[in-house]
This record gives C-alpha cells, structure tokens and sequence, in this order.
C-alpha cells in the first residue's frame, strides 16, 4: 500500500511542515500549470514514478496532443535511462550496452506490445552477454530484467513479459542440451519470434470474437487499444453491419484517434465525451475494451474511465468484453483502486488552475471482475475465473 | 464405404424429423454411428489421425446440420474429435518411449513435444514461448506422426495403424459406457445433498432428476417435492405419477405458482437440455423464471446434468439456437381460436399469433452448482470445486459437484478447442 493517510487534514500539515520538496522530473519545463508540481509534493517523493513512462509512451503512440506537451512527453521518455544508473550488462567488451536503451527504442515503434519490446531487449542481452554457461546466462538475465523492471515500475505488460521470458529461460535451461551455444541461439531465436505470436495473437483473438459481432449492433470502446481496433477492423472487413460508440478518453484523447481509424475503414462511428456514457448505455448493446494488464482475480487494469463504464454497463445488464493477449496475464491481486503502483500523467486542463486545488492524476484504474462478463486472448475466450487457473500452472 | 453412408443417411432422417426424442438417446445414436464410421473406414498407413478426424467431421457436420437444437449431437461429435487425438498422442509418445533415438535434435525434439504438453489441453500460457507463429494449428498428431513414421519400420507402421483405431474403438465404447451410466452415477450424490425433511423444487420432468430423487429415496431420507408442471407439455404430471408411485410425497404447482411456493422450498433441482461453457443452461421454457425466483429468496439452484450436455460453445455462438419453436397446436385446446386464427389485418398480417418456443436461458449467475459424473481429470491441480453450496456435513470429495465458473475446466479436459468449429476444413 502506498503511503497514504486517512485523513486529508493531516495530509495537508504534513505537505505544509515538509518544505519545498518539490522533486520535478528532472527539471521538466514548467509549461504545464501548477497543480502538476502540487500533485507531486503531496505523492511520495520518489523522482521515478512521478510519470509513467509507460503511459508517455501510450500517448505518444496514440493520443491527440499538443506539440508543447509532445515535448514534454518525449523528454520524460527520454530521461529514463538517465534516472537508473547501473544499468549495463556485460562491459567487458568496452562498450556499454543497456538494456534498458534497447527496450526504449523498441517501445518506440507504436505497432510493438511492450512485452514484446521487453522480450527484445532481453534477447539483446543474450546476444551481448559473454556467459558460457546457463547459469551466468540466467543470473546475467535476471539482472537485466530487474533493472528493466524498476526503470518503469508501473507497467505490467513489461513485468509479465519479462517473467515470462524468465521463466522460459529456466525451463528451457532445465532441460537436457549438449551445447550451450544451440540453446543460446534457440533462447534468442524463440525471443526474435515473439513478436511474430503477439501479432498472431491480435489476429486470433479478432477471429474469436467474430462470433460475438452481429449485423446491427452497437460497441462501445473506451480509448486506444490495438487489438480491439484489430477486432473491429476484421468484423468492418467481413462486412458485418455495426457501429461505435467511442470515447474521447482523457486526458490523452485517445479516443479521437480511434474514431478517425474507423472512420477510415467506413464503420459509422459516434463520438461521446466519457460523461455521456451512462447517457447512451441504453443504445449499446456490448462493451469491448483492452486491458493494460489481467489480474489474478481475472480483473483487468486499464485506462482511467474503463471501470466507470463496467459500473455503468453491469448495472444495466450490458456484457463487457475484455479483448487482451495472454502474456498480459499479471500476479497482481489488488484489493482496490489504490493498490496498486501510482502510474500519474499529466492533465492538461486548457486553463491555469489555481495552486491550492490537487489534480487526480492517476493514469489507470482496475476493474474487479464480476463487472466483465467474457476474455478474448489467444488461449480462447475465457470467464474471468479461468485466469487465475492458468497463471497458477505458468507459476507452479 | 456403403454401409456407413446408409447408417448415416438414415441417422440424418431421424433427427431431421425428429423421430429420436431426449438429448440421451440421441448421444447414443450419435456415438454408435461415430463407432461404425471408424471403424469401417480404411486408414492410410501415414496421417491416421487425419483421416479419421476429417471422416468424423464430415459425417458430424451432416448430423449436425439435421438437427441443430439438439446440442448433443455436436458434443459427440466433438468428444470423438478429442479422443482421436488424445489417442493419437498417447500412440505417438508410448513409441517415442520406446526405441533408441540418441541423436541430440531427436532429443530437442522430443523433448519439445513433451514441454509443450499433450494436444488435448488448449494451448496455454506456459507454452507461449513454444508455439511458433506459422504452424500454429498444425496438429501435434500429424507432427508427431511424420517423423515417428519415417523411422519406423513397415510392419511397425501397420501395427500402429491399428493401434490408433482399436484404441479409439475402445474409447468410443467407454463414451458410451459413460452416457449409459450417468444416471447412476450422478444419483449416487443425491444423499448427499438433500436433507432430512427438506423440501425440494422440480420443474417439468427430467430423468435424471427422477433418478436422483429416487436414490435419495432408497438411503431413507424423507422428504417432499413440489413438481412444476411445465406447461404446455405439462410432462410434470407425469414426472409427479412416478414419484408418487415409487413412495414420495410429491405437489403439483402450475409453473406461474412457483414465486409463490419459492418460499416454502430448501431446494431446487432441475434438469437441462445442455450445459453452455460460460456456465449457463438451456432448459425446457420457465426455467428462467424458477432461477430467478430462487435467487430472489437465495435458495440454491442445483443442476444435474450427463456428460453428453456439456458443450463447449458460448451462447453467443451463431452456431447455437437457443431456442426452436414448436408447434403452437400444443397451446391451443379443441379449436378455441378456430374462430379468429383467420382474421387478418388490411396488409395479410394475421392479428393473432401463437408462439410456444421450447427452450430458455439461465444465465450462470442463476446457477448455483452442477452435479455431473465427470471429473477433473488434470493431475497437476487437484481442484476440488465444490464452493457456494458446502454444508458442514459433506465431505470435500464430492466427485461431480461444480461451480459454473468450473465449466472452463471440464471443456478443457473433454474438447479440443481446434474442433469447436466442424465447419472449418483448411488450416486458416
């Protein structure tokens, strides 16, 4: 649990009593008003979670933004490998190889999962790493994927996929290879090759819920998630009839971006801002999300709005269809909406905002289970208890 | 070959004039005639399992189509699927097992097979890393099967050939064992969950429910049962005849009585026409209301069920109809409507309709616990599922007890998930 104290009163005090421990990131320019800097103070002063990178690198990829706040995104992004420090893995050649450099300029690349950039990277370390046996390999591998880890705490496809990867590794070294040059090479070689299963993944989960699109009905989505614009793309070219309700997602504004994919492949779109939702519920008839990342307790954690919209959708008997790849599948267990890493982003509110009002900046939220009805992954179309089943064979 | 085209014509006709009534007696038929198609069928030397899973396919897509209600028919069908190639792995690794192969990419591969699991569980998490992105739906068998085959001698060939078929044969036959003895088995955990003086709640007329009522009856538990009569067949009269004649004290309600008598009731127990994998039933009509007239006074929703209901498909499926509508003469009573069944609005539109659909849906939120005979078969996981409904008397090895989120587990353990669609021929 983050440090947080029950009364706001007492929070207050403190942040008065503590002077000026502003920590900005790394001396951001201070364009963006006040209550970013505010919002900071009364968090727990730690310089690396102030912004997601993971986030950043969301609404960059995706978001309508402002070309003052692209820069500020980008520079954020960009100083992350100035914040970690011993970061380098296997200098005996001279020259100095981080991971965490090659896992952002793979994250670049707005077609990249993150889990697949994170397997990249660790694929590079293998590649790099002057290990002869399995086990330096494996200890030199833990050490990168640690510190990949805590370059960017709050995001959990990165975690997942470098466990994964780990844990493939050990399986992998726990069985029986004359030569420790073929299972590097095979290690490195299944690494190349998972970004080829996580597009294949997007493709099955679109054909799988094929089934769950008829001519005539009426999807919500909430902001920008790549695999359901691949469902709704294969069901607009298989000329099913359907339009979409989609929403504006702040504060990145996703959303647009989505409304104008679609409206390039010719599928009737209807634009809400995140109010309107409950407004409209009535006309809907499923609600289609991704997920940052699935919980044990088969909940999904997402985009801030997405449980709001499960709220709203559950109490009006709506289905809620969660479209995620199985490599998303996190040990996390949160027990509320703050239990999780705070993931902040800036909110941009077009106004100066006077010092003394704090801004909810937190980028994500969870959504308990009981709110979705159905999972779309690649291992099938699962009811949200399954997910702790599978993750408890990956782990045992 | 012409022998089986008969069988399966006549089969056809059957169910498309529904001539067979009960989703039991059609799983037998469907089994039987599955038996004979494979075991008529010639069999190449090469890619046995392949030739068997198209012949079963073909003739399940015929079946399916003549009776798309009967939800049986497509589980059988499916079940059949999944054993040839369950079959076929345990052919293909008991003679990997034996032989000497001792040249390392042999080893690798092999060992790949094992890593990655048998074929009968749907691909998983733990293999992510293992499937290779082009041969996705290659089939494990035909893998497995190629470069057994080429290192096999001739007569090894032959012998194997009709190892898979006899093994298959005589899984079949264990299928049917199974369908025949579900009552049985499932009646067997009936004194376990009704009480001493309890009040029960049936609706319409289920053998199985009959069954189960009927053990209990035999280890001396007294109780009573209301039996809804499940209009408009009103089969529940004759379900009460039976009770009354084998010594229970049984109540005849209407089905629109049930909210009213919800009350009074410990229990209820129902039987289905099919399990769905989310956990949701489909039931004869009404069943939707008794669920949720049960929720509403949080009595327990039991549902009893043979193997042979279990069908992997969601209820969202466009391949599933949920419902069939049968002929409205049932409604009707000597000719009461005779006089304005006629009359017609300005456009040809009849202005009176009689609609009698014959099946409902119970969503899995209504249901509070599946009595089966199958069991989990995974060895990993002894998960034990029966939660929601535990009494402090019942011991936690009750064999087919199940949540409706435990659906997932048993349609992993029975289907494979490359048979969901029969439809589908070519790797896509």
């Amino acid at each position: 649990m983050w440090w947080r104290s029950p009364s706001f009163i007492l929070d207050k005090q403190q942040s008065d009593t503590v002077p000026h421990q502003r920590n900005p990131p790394d001396t951001l320019p201070l364009h963006s008003p006040p209550p970013f800097s505010m919002a900071d103070t009364l968090q727990n002063p730690n310089p690396e979670n102030n912004i997601s990178a993971y986030y950043q690198t969301r609404a960059a990829h995706h978001a309508v933004v402002t070309g003052d706040w692209l820069a500020q995104a980008q520079a954020a992004i960009g100083r992350d490998p100035d914040d970690s420090t011993d970061t380098t893995v296997a200098t005996v050649a001279g020259k100095p190889f981080s991971v965490i450099d090659e896992f952002n300029s793979w994250r670049k690349q707005p077609e990249l999962a993150e889990a697949v950039a994170a397997i990249r990277a660790l694929a590079a370390v293998i590649r790099n790493c002057q290990a002869t046996t399995m086990m330096e390999l494996e200890i030199e591998l833990k050490k990168a994927s640690d510190s990949l880890k805590s370059g960017d705490t709050t995001s959990i496809s990165l975690t997942a996929g470098c466990d994964l990867f780990m844990r493939y590794v050990t399986r992998t070294s726990a069985l029986e290879y004359e030569d420790f040059d073929s299972a590097k090479s095979r290690l490195i070689e299944r690494a190349e090759k998972f970004g080829e299963i996580s597009c294949k993944a997007r493709r099955i989960i679109a054909m799988l819920s094929q089934d769950f699109i008829f001519d005539g009905c009426t999807i919500l989505v909430h902001g920008f998630s790549r695999v359901v614009f691949e469902v709704l793309k294969t069901a607009a070219q298989s000329k099913k009839l359907f339009r979409v309700f989609c929403t504006e997602g702040r504060p990145d504004r996703s959303g647009l971006r989505l409304s104008n994919e679609l409206a390039k492949l010719d599928v009737p779109v209807k634009l809400l801002i995140d109010s309107a939702v409950a407004y409209t519920m009535d006309e809907v008839d499923m609600v289609f999300v991704g997920a940052d990342g699935v919980v044990e307790s088969g909940g999904i954690i997402n985009m801030m709005g997405t449980f709001q919209i499960a709220l709203v959708a559950h109490s009006m008997n709506k289905p809620v269809y969660v479209a995620a790849e199985s490599y998303k599948f996190a040990r996390l267990y949160p027990l509320d909406q703050k239990d999780m890493v705070p993931a902040l982003c800036p909110i941009d509110f077009g106004v100066p905002i006077p010092s003394k009002v704090e801004v909810e900046t937190s980028a994500r939220d969870y959504t308990p289970p009981q709110y979705l009805t159905l999972l779309f992954t690649d291992l099938g179309v699962l009811t949200p208890s399954v997910v702790s089943d599978e993750l408890i064979q990956l782990y045992l | 070959m012409p022998g089986t085209q008969t069988l399966v014509n006549e089969l056809v006709t059957k169910l498309k004039k529904r001539r067979v009534e009960g989703s039991q007696e059609t799983a037998l038929l469907t089994a039987e005639l599955l038996r004979s198609v494979i075991s008529q069928l010639k069999v190449p030397p090469t890619n046995q399992a392949e030739t068997l899973i198209e012949a079963v396919k073909s003739v399940g897509e015929l079946l399916v189509a003549a009776n798309p209600v009967e939800l049986a028919v497509g589980n059988i069908v499916r079940r059949v699927l999944h054993i040839i190639r369950d079959e076929d792995f345990s052919v293909a690794t008991s003679s990997a097992g034996g032989g000497d192969r001792e040249t390392a990419e042999q080893n690798g591969f092999r060992v790949q097979t094992v890593a990655a699991g048998p074929p009968s569980r749907s691909p998983s998490l733990h293999a992510i890393l293992d499937r290779t992105p082009d041969s996705e739906k290659a089939h494990h068998s035909s893998r497995d099967g190629d470069s057994f085959e080429g290192k096999g001698k001739s007569a090894d060939r032959n012998a194997e050939s009709w190892k898979l078929k006899h093994d298959v044969i005589r899984a079949v036959n264990e299928l049917i064992e199974d369908i025949n003895s579900c009552h049985e088995q499932i009646a067997e955990q009936s004194v376990e969950l009704i009480h001493q003086n309890e009040i029960l709640l049936t609706f319409g007329r289920s053998r199985t429910v009959r069954e189960f009522l009927c053990a209990a009856k035999e280890k001396r538990r007294s109780f009573r049962v209301f039996v809804a009569e499940g209009a408009p067949k009103y089969q529940g009269h004759a379900l009460a005849k039976d009770l009354g004649a084998r010594g229970l004290q049984t109540t005849v309600i209407t089905d629109s009585a049930v909210f009213a008598m919800i009350s009074r009731v410990n229990m209820v127990v129902v039987g289905v026409h099919a399990v769905m994998a989310n956990g949701g039933v489909i039931g004869p009509v009404g069943l939707n209301m008794v669920a949720l007239a049960a929720r509403k006074h949080a009595v327990p929703f039991v549902v009893v069920a043979g193997p042979h209901k279990l069908c992997p498909l969601y209820p969202q499926n466009p391949q599933v109809l949920l419902n069939e509508m049968r002929c409205p003469s049932e409604l009707l009573q000597d000719g009461e409507f005779s006089d304005c069944m006629g009359v017609c609005n300005g456009r040809g539109n009849p202005l009176l309709n009689v609609v009698n659909p014959a099946f409902d849906y119970v969503p899995p939120e209504l249901v509070s616990l599946f009595i089966t005979d199958m069991y989990d078969h995974s060895n990993k996981l002894k998960i034990n599922g029966l939660f929601g409904f535990l009494s402090a008397g019942h011991s936690l090895f009750c064999r087919g007890g199940y949540n409706p989120s435990f659906m997932h587990r048993l349609i992993a353990d029975y289907y494979s998930a490359d048979d969901l669609d029969l439809q589908k021929r070519s790797t896509s």
